[in-house]
């Protein structure tokens, strides 16, 4: 189930924190614009 | 180009890392969506969610306007992702579908591109003339 480079990149809908307060997003919205999709392993740690 | 970030965090730690640690780092602090990804759903999805960690490694997706993904990369944990490579994989991206360019080894934008009259049908020019090893670098 890894989505390689020339995939449709997996659609999903998801909460997020947004200036100031919480919202909800779906990947596919954002069509017809580029997008940077950048995971981290968590808040509060040294990098 | 629109940014967002996932980690497994709340939306409730998102807002406390913005206020107490972005805002204070960088004017106005994140300015993109954080998305929280509690149960690694996301993670799971695009397969880089971390089952015995509970972490999302991390990653970078660039996804084109119309969905399809045409970069991407993960780097273990300790080493921090290298923003200005991102933006170079961007830019050569949105290069290549402008023009039909091709970016070679070691592009960065303002350097030589190579063309179809580069390639081994056409052979207008070889490839040497236009691009040099030292360019990798």
């Amino acid at each position: 189930m890894n989505p390689l480079v020339g995939d449709r990149a997996p659609d999903f809908t998801a909460k997020a924190f947004y200036r100031g307060k919480e919202e909800t997003l779906r990947l596919s919205t954002y069509r017809g614009r580029w997008v940077a999709l950048l995971f981290y392993p968590g808040d509060f740690t040294t990098v | 180009m629109e940014v967002l970030v996932v980690s497994i965090d709340t939306v409730d730690t998102h807002r406390k890392m913005h206020e107490r640690g972005l805002a204070r780092m960088v004017p106005g602090g994140a300015l993109y969506p954080m998305i929280s990804d509690t149960d690694g759903a996301i993670g799971s999805l695009f397969g880089v969610y971390d089952a015995a960690e509970k972490v999302e490694r991390r990653s970078h997706f660039l996804i084109d306007p119309e969905g399809t993904i045409q970069a991407t990369e993960t780097v273990a944990a300790p080493i921090g992702r290298n923003v200005a490579e991102i933006l170079r994989q961007l830019r050569a991206l949105q290069h290549h579908r402008a023009t039909g360019d091709f970016m070679p080894c070691g592009w960065q934008p303002g350097r030589v591109t190579l063309t179809e009259a580069n390639d081994n049908v056409t052979e207008t020019r070889k490839i040497w003339d236009d691009w040099k090893p030292r360019n990798a670098f």
